[in-house]
C-alpha cells in the first residue's frame, strides 16, 4: 500500500542526488568561508558583508539556499512518508512543507539578493 | 520515458540499519538548523550593529562548542550520502561496499580533525577571554 510511495517519485529521487551533489561542495566551502578556516575567527559584520555584496557571492548563496531548502524539505518529507499512513494528513503535511520552504526561500532571497555594504 | 531505476526500492540495503539511522537524524537536525540559520543571518540586511549584537549572542562559547557538533553532522551526512550514491551508481562500488564505507568515513574523519582542532581551540580561546 505505501509501498509505491515510500520512496517519492523517480525525479524527486534523481533531484535528492543532484542536489546532494551539489551541496556536497557548497556546504564544505561554506564552512571554510564562514569560519574563516584554517584560523577561525568570529563571524562579524566587517568580514562577512565586502564579500556578501558582489554578485558572484549573491549567486552561489541563492543556489546553496534553493539546493538545500529542496533537498532538506524533500528528505522530511520522504521521512514523514514513512511515518504517517493515513493520505489525507500526508497531503497535509505536504502542503505545511511547501508553505515553511516558500517562506524561507523568501526570507532568504531578500537576505542576499539586494544586499549592500553600510556604514 | 527513463526507466525508474530497480535500484530505488532496495536502497536501504545497501545502508546498513545503524548507518542508515544515522543519516536520517543528521538529516533531520541540520533541517532544524537551517531554518533556525535563514531566519538568523536575515539580521544582516540590518547593518553592522543589528548584526553584530546578534552573531554575538549566537557565538557564545557554548555555542561555539555546539558547533563542533554542526560539523559532524554535516561531514557525516555529507559522506555517508556520497556513499550511497557510488554504491547505488557504480557496480563495483556496489560490490566492494564495505571499502567505500571505510574510504568515506575516512575522509570525514580526517575533515573532522582538519576543521574541529582549530574550531575547538577558537572555542578555547573564546573561554579563556
Ligand atoms: C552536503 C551534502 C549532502 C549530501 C551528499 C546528501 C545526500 C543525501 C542523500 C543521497 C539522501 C537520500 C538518502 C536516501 O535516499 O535514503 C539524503 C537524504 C536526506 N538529506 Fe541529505 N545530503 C547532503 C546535505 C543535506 C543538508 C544540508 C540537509 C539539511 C538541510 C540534508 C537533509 C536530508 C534529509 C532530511 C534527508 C532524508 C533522510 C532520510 O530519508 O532518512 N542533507 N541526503
Ligand atoms: C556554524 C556554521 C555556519 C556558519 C558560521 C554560517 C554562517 C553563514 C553566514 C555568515 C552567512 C551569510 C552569507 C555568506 O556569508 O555567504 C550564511 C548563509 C547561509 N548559510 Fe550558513 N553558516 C553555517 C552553517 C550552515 C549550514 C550547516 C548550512 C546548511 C544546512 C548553512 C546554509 C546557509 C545558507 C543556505 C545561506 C544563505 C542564506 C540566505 O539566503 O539568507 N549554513 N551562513
Amino acid at each position: 500500500m505505501t509501498e509505491k510511495r515510500a520512496s517519492g517519485g523517480f525525479y524527486a529521487w534523481l533531484l535528492q542526488r543532484i542536489t546532494g551533489v551539489v551541496l556536497a561542495v557548497l556546504l564544505i566551502a561554506h564552512f571554510i568561508v564562514t569560519h574563516g578556516l584554517p584560523h577561525p575567527s568570529g563571524v562579524t559584520y566587517a568580514r562577512i558583508a565586502p564579500r556578501l555584496a558582489t554578485p558572484t557571492w549573491k549567486v552561489i548563496d541563492m543556489l546553496f539556499l534553493a539546493c538545500a531548502l529542496y533537498h532538506g524539505l524533500n528528505g522530511v518529507w520522504m521521512v514523514l512518508q514513512d511515518y504517517v499512513e493515513s493520505e489525507g494528513m500526508q497531503t497535509f503535511l505536504f502542503g505545511v512543507l511547501c508553505v515553511l520552504g516558500a517562506i524561507l526561500f523568501f526570507l532568504g532571497a531578500i537576505t542576499v539578493i539586494p544586499f549592500a555594504v553600510q556604514a | 520515458m527513463l526507466e525508474r531505476p530497480n535500484v530505488i526500492k532496495h536502497y536501504r540495503w545497501h545502508m546498513g540499519t545503524w548507518a542508515w539511522v544515522l543519516h536520517r537524524i543528521t538529516g533531520l537536525a541540520l533541517v532544524f538548523y537551517l531554518v533556525l540559520h535563514i531566519w538568523v543571518i536575515h539580521n544582516i540586511s540590518s547593518g553592522p550593529k543589528g548584526f553584530d549584537k546578534v552573531m554575538g549572542v549566537v557565538q557564545a562559547p557554548l555555542f561555539l562548542f555546539l558547533e563542533l557538533g554542526l560539523l559532524g553532522c554535516v561531514l557525516y551526512h555529507t559522506f555517508n550520502g556520497l556513499r550511497i550514491m557510488i554504491v547505488e551508481f557504480s557496480k563495483e562500488g556496489c560490490e566492494a561496499h564495505k571499502m567505500v564505507w571505510g574510504a568515506m568515513m575516512a575522509v570525514a574523519g580526517f575533515l573532522f580533525l582538519l576543521g574541529g582542532v582549530p574550531m575547538f581551540v577558537h572555542f578555547l580561546h573564546s573561554i579563556a577571554g
